[in-house]
């Protein structure tokens, strides 16, 4: 057994122990103290630090994202459990009536959280409230895995004092690329702007859930039993409140407001690469699409001139072998029958085992 | 009612067996290896650039039908995906029902691709796959079956070459591509598609998966991993998890200028309902389409809603139009048990009465 492994051990014992520690609390009569320190997340973050580096590529990606949600499912019940233990002054009573008011709890901090009305919060409450930042940081990746620098570099590009210098036009032998530079930086801000609209977006949805999930618990006949039964709730109102909201026409704006921004970013900066490699004396990416254009255009025709070809050798050779013409022509132009690339392999019958 | 009723010390149990389960679990994932894909014997018959044409083996005691069926993918993800393991094959479904299975494997494209457009994929490519098939064969016409964006290019062939095509099957195909409930289409109505191709050249996959994860982002990047933990204590169940993983972030890039017609063509001028699809110079009519068709479509597709895939019915010319609803989403109709013992059977026979 790996060292890793042993220290995944080490925390299961860390686990056991403090989940335990809750199971005995709501055995004993109220006085009793609740388990305070909460070891698990550390715990995890540190033998997690200590494996995945041997781990592959797609393990790695993958537990990130189990145990990142793993840790607001933890979360969720820890703060119920909390909860249940402050309204019992010591000691666990649970039951039904505890149960309800100790969710509502959470959901009220969740609610001043969401809304600014909560400094900082319990670990549930950020926990639950981060899987608001879920799209953000979907985005993130997206920005991240299409640039050379991970994260999304633009986001925090400070930006206040370059108005003045934006709007002052270039000057002298580089004036044009003063002007790139400027449009570069208006590019960089606009994106900045849909980025702050699109983080905006999805900022009040977080409260708006909160409100979701508490009239799904009034209006539910049959008790939520488990700490599952409560997290899959919870990502259902998320769901349903998100998947309300993105259908409208202003989250279409601002969703493509924020694409073209990136785009439109990338865009100068790729034209000011093929300057700069034109000035080398390099090919440029420029060059090389039109290159690309015509190729594939001269690829095209010489398929069509050979498609052509075949079928004035079939006909030639009294019209039998090779593919059937068309029994109507509603080929668009001379459709293409083979190609010097392609390789064919001989008629055969079906293979069989 | 007091509708929350957890006990402290079932919730303690409760939570002590998810860690168990995660610790384990951890051993096995690090031990899962790589992931296989595709499990049916094939074998490559016809290659073009960077498309492989494969030709899957019948099984033993099985005759294939005279009439080949010719599989078109979407240039979305992997084509894999129809054969992704032993138990849940879209493809040995097919070859069990005596269909003759070829596949189109679009591979992934460079920027070397850039500037194949909807003419080269659909009057290039196909055409001469379908020549190819129909060569081996001696017969004048195949069968085709597409697949999602793959359904919407087998429309546009068999309206352009209907002569060639005996049968068509979609599946999970758009049509209309602005029923109120498409997400993706009202998405990309404000996204300015030329700027995004002339930046990019080709388009990124991860952009592709960043839109599709974004359709539903709390089951599909939170949720979905919080389940996954269940699973974790069997190998084989992690291997099955992982490869569908792969599957879903396994994203070719699409090419530029074809990404730019079929966007704008299909998702923006709707151009199957408002007649604004032209390819190769020439225009593209469903009426076009007269062979006999089979529509599937699935009931809780979030990505190709059910009533994009029925406005097909009365559009085409097809005098024989049938369409099959499968009460499940838009992955599950290959991959789920059910689709292997309702959807794929129903397809085979559907062939056989016509072929």
């Amino acid at each position: 057994m790996t060292d890793a492994v042993t220290f995944g051990n080490d925390w299961l014992e860390l686990q056991r122990r403090y989940w335990e520690g809750w199971t005995d609390l709501s055995r004993r009569a109220s006085g009793a103290a609740a388990p305070t320190a909460n070891p698990w997340e550390a715990a995890l973050d540190h033998w997690w630090k200590a494996v995945s580096p041997a781990t592959p590529d797609l393990g790695r990606d993958f537990m990130t994202r189990i145990m990142d949600q793993g840790k607001s499912f933890f979360a969720l019940a820890d703060g119920y459990l909390k909860n249940l233990a402050a309204m019992s002054g010591g000691g666990l009573r649970g039951g039904a009536a505890d149960g309800w008011t100790a969710v509502s709890r959470t959901l009220e901090d969740m609610q001043k959280a969401f809304t600014g009305g909560l400094q900082g919060g319990d670990n549930a409450s950020r926990r639950l409230m981060a899987f608001w930042e879920l799209p953000y940081d979907n985005w993130q990746r997206l920005v991240s895995s299409m640039s050379l620098v991970p994260g999304d570099v633009l986001r925090n590009m400070p930006h206040n004092h370059l108005n003045q210098a934006l709007s002052a036009p270039g000057l002298g032998y580089t004036r044009e690329e003063q002007a790139q530079y400027q449009d570069l930086m208006r590019r960089g801000i606009e994106y900045q702007q849909a980025l702050q609209d699109y983080m905006q977006f999805f900022s009040g949805l977080g409260a708006k859930s909160v409100s979701r999930m508490r009239d799904f618990l009034e209006a539910q006949d049959k008790p939520i039993e488990s700490a599952r039964g409560l997290y899959d709730s919870w990502v259902s109102c998320c769901e349903q409140v998100y998947g309300e909201e993105v259908r409208t026409a202003e989250y279409a704006r601002i969703s493509g407001r924020l694409i073209n921004a990136q785009m439109a970013v990338k865009q100068r900066m790729a034209i000011m690469v093929d300057e700069a490699l034109g000035a080398l004396n390099m090919p440029t990416r420029s060059e090389l699409r039109t290159l690309q254009d015509r190729l594939q255009e001269t690829r095209r025709e010489y398929k069509a001139l050979r498609h052509e070809v075949d079928a004035l050798k079939r006909q030639l050779a009294g019209g039998t072998g090779g593919p059937r013409p068309a029994l109507v022509n509603t080929a668009p132009k001379a459709a293409p029958r083979k190609t010097p690339a392609a390789r064919k392999v001989a008629p055969k019958p079906a293979p069989s085992k | 009612m007091f509708t929350i009723d957890i006990r402290p010390d079932k919730l303690s149990e409760e939570m002590l067996d998810y860690s168990r389960k995660l610790g384990q679990g951890m051993e096995n994932l690090m031990n899962a290896g790589d992931i296989d894909t595709g499990v049916t014997p094939r074998e490559a018959v016809y290659r073009e650039d960077k498309l492989v044409l494969y030709r899957y083996q019948t099984p033993a005691g099985v005759t294939p039908k005279p009439v080949p069926l010719l599989i078109v993918y979407a240039l979305v993800n992997r084509p894999y995906m129809t054969d992704i393991q032993e138990n849940r094959s879209t493809i040995k479904g097919l070859l069990a029902t005596g269909q003759d299975v070829y596949l189109i494997d679009w591979g992934y494209p460079d920027h070397a691709d850039r500037a194949l457009t909807l003419d080269d994929y659909i009057n290039g490519y196909i055409d001469r796959c379908v020549d190819h098939i129909r060569e081996a064969h001696g017969v004048d016409q195949i069968n085709i079956l597409g697949i999602c964006q793959g359904g919407a290019f087998s429309l546009c062939y068999s309206a352009l070459h209907q002569d060639k095509v005996r049968n068509l099957v979609t599946m999970v195909t758009p049509v209309d591509f602005k029923t109120p409930d498409n997400l993706l289409s009202t998405w990309v109505q404000n996204v300015d598609i030329d700027l995004a191709v002339d930046t990019m050249g080709n388009i990124p996959g991860e952009l592709l998966n960043w839109t599709f994860l974004s359709l539903k982002p709390f089951s599909l990047t939170g949720q979905k991993y919080v389940n996954m933990v269940d699973l974790l204590g069997e190998p084989e169940q992690v291997k099955n998890f992982l490869r569908m993983e792969k599957w879903i972030f396994d994203s070719p890039d699409q090419a530029g200028e074809t990404f730019r017609q079929f966007i704008k063509d299909f998702y923006q001028k709707n151009g199957f309902i408002e007649g604004a699809v032209e390819i190769g110079g020439q225009a593209v009519t469903l009426k076009d389409v007269t062979c006999p068709i089979l529509n599937i479509y699935a009931l809780q597709d979030h990505l190709v809603p059910p009533d994009s895939s029925r406005a097909l019915k009365g559009r085409t010319g097809s005098k024989d139009y049938t369409e099959l609803a499968f009460p499940g989403g838009h992955i599950g109709i290959y991959v789920s048990g059910k689709a292997q013992k309702e959807v794929t059977p129903a397809i085979g026979n559907w062939l056989n009465e016509r072929s």
